[in-house]
């Protein structure tokens, strides 16, 4: 828990609040201002509203969000001789690894909080929607949150390897471009590779896009939260191994 | 501001990657070409309707790809002076922020510019192997080429701009993911709405684009696009000189 603490603290007047509130409120709403614009109704009501704000957010959006806020994280250590002050320091390895993911998914978690309340708050005051968005998305935005967990470790690692702020968000920005092309072939086996296909694939349940089927089932839930998790384990391990074999910077 | 200054950028850039960077921004206005226009229903490789698919594809690849890299290239290549405080070194070897600046801007200008003809010429080219037999339209080609190269280099200049003034990169990745939707709004925004925003100039460039459901030749904003580029041209002057005037 210190660990965590000592990161929140890090990202004190970082201006990852920026990334946390603006992103996915922008680009939730930017969703609703093509459909007003194009003038073409919701035609299924909730299910077109989450469609048009949630999928095009998380084909590669949602993961340079993530980038952005690893790359964040990470800037303070690559700065002064604060690398040498991690590296000399008693938290171990994988404490830190974990440390650092941790704070990173917990602020990609906000972030979909904020995201699912936007579409709530839109299609209540804006479109004047019926009900409540349906209980389904609600565990689609939950497989989300746990989806997003791989690309924050993964992204970690970048931003701990390359000094660059901008380096880590262009790799997420080509990688989430390659995992969607591929989910647009419906390799859905993807997701078990590439943690950007696995988040993008989390963003279309219960869509029907892509290869989705429309339908939010529990074993498709459980194949995302599995593979979320598998990627999650070796990423983790092989960064840990990676910073435990780091050294001081002179 | 000399031929050595740019030299010194090219020799900066030999392990920031960049070059895989550009290279990818061709590839992928080159990927995403090729494969939203065969796979449009309006390809017929006997009329113009398969060049006018290429171009919307192409403007698409572009529109997707290029504001946030742009952002990334400009910053990988302005980020280095700030960790290393380069504008102090290079100030006291003659070069002044400002010409260091423009420098920059020459060196990766180039590379980019040199991207986006050679993705261009290679779109072109796919789209005579592809079978195309309908008459390559060369003039309006070359004008979208050209628009498109405007918009990419205004785009370069604003980034290495805000990544000098901001040694913060949040703010300029920030900008250039934002401008990723705003140049992906402006396909679908009324043409003022596009003249707001320098990304919105994107969806101004393209030299095809469906009226009322079909696919038809459009020219570019040619002299929006220009004006642009005065306006871009002489803000990045006085601005880089304005930093000359800062203190190192």
């Amino acid at each position: 828990m210190n660990a965590i603490g000592a990161e929140l603290v890090k990202l004190k007047r970082s201006l990852s609040w920026a990334v946390v509130v603006l992103l996915p409120i922008t680009l939730v709403v930017s969703g609703s201002v093509m459909t007003l614009i194009d003038g073409r109704p919701l035609e299924d009501g909730w299910h077109t509203l989450w469609m048009r704000s949630i999928v095009f957010y998380g084909l590669f959006p949602l993961a340079v969000g993530i980038a952005i806020l690893a790359s964040l994280i990470w800037r303070a250590e690559h700065r002064g001789s604060n690398w040498n002050a991690l590296m000399s320091g008693p938290t171990s390895s994988l404490r830190i690894v974990l440390a650092k993911a941790t704070v990173i998914g917990m602020l990609a978690a906000i972030m979909q909080v904020l995201a699912v309340a936007t579409t709530i708050v839109l299609g209540k005051l804006v479109f004047q929607l019926p009900g409540f968005l349906p209980g389904e998305y609600l565990i689609a935005a939950v497989v989300i949150i746990v989806a997003c967990f791989p690309v924050a470790v993964l992204q970690s690692w970048l931003s701990m390897l390359m000094r660059s702020f901008a380096a880590p968000v262009a790799v997420a920005f080509v990688g989430a471009g390659i995992s969607a092309f591929l989910l647009v072939l419906k390799l859905t086996p993807a997701i078990f590779i590439s943690p950007y296909a696995t988040v993008s694939r989390a963003t279309q349940l219960g869509t029907s896009t892509f290869a989705d089927t429309g339908e939010v089932t529990g074993p498709v839930v459980a194949l995302i939260i599995g593979a979320a998790l598998i990627l999650s384990a070796v990423l983790t391990t092989a960064n840990t191994a990676i910073l435990e074999r780091g050294d001081t910077r002179t | 501001m000399n031929g050595t200054a740019v030299r010194n950028e090219f020799a900066k850039m030999r392990h920031l990657h960049l070059g895989l960077l550009i290279a990818l921004l061709g590839v992928i206005m080159l990927g995403i070409g090729l494969f939203s226009s065969l796979g449009s229903p309006d390809f017929d490789r006997a009329t113009q309707d398969s060049w006018n698919t290429l171009i919307g594809g192409t403007a698409s690849g572009i529109t997707l790809a290029a504001p946030l890299l742009l952002a990334a290239i400009a910053s990988r290549q302005v980020d280095i002076e700030h960790q290393g405080n380069g504008w102090l070194m290079s100030a006291t070897s003659g070069i002044t922020p400002g010409g260091l600046c423009r420098a920059k801007f020459l060196a990766l200008g180039l590379l980019v510019a040199g991207a986006t003809v050679v993705t261009s010429g290679l779109l072109a080219g796919a789209g005579l192997l592809l079978g195309i037999t309908a008459p390559f339209p060369a003039g309006r080609w070359i004008g979208f080429t050209a628009a498109l190269l405007a918009v990419n280099l205004v785009l370069i200049a604003l980034h290495t701009l805000i990544a000098a003034r901001v040694e913060n990169q949040l703010v300029g990745i920030g900008i250039g993911l934002l401008g990723t939707i705003l140049a992906l709004f402006g396909t679908a925004v009324p043409a003022w709405i596009s003249h707001l925003t320098p990304w919105g100039y994107y969806a101004l460039a393209t030299a095809s684009g469906y009226v009322d459901g079909v696919l038809v030749a459009v020219t570019p904003a040619y002299l929006s696009i220009a004006a642009l580029c005065v306006i871009a041209g002489v803000a990045f002057l006085l601005l880089t000189r304005q930093f000359d005037r800062k203190e190192a």
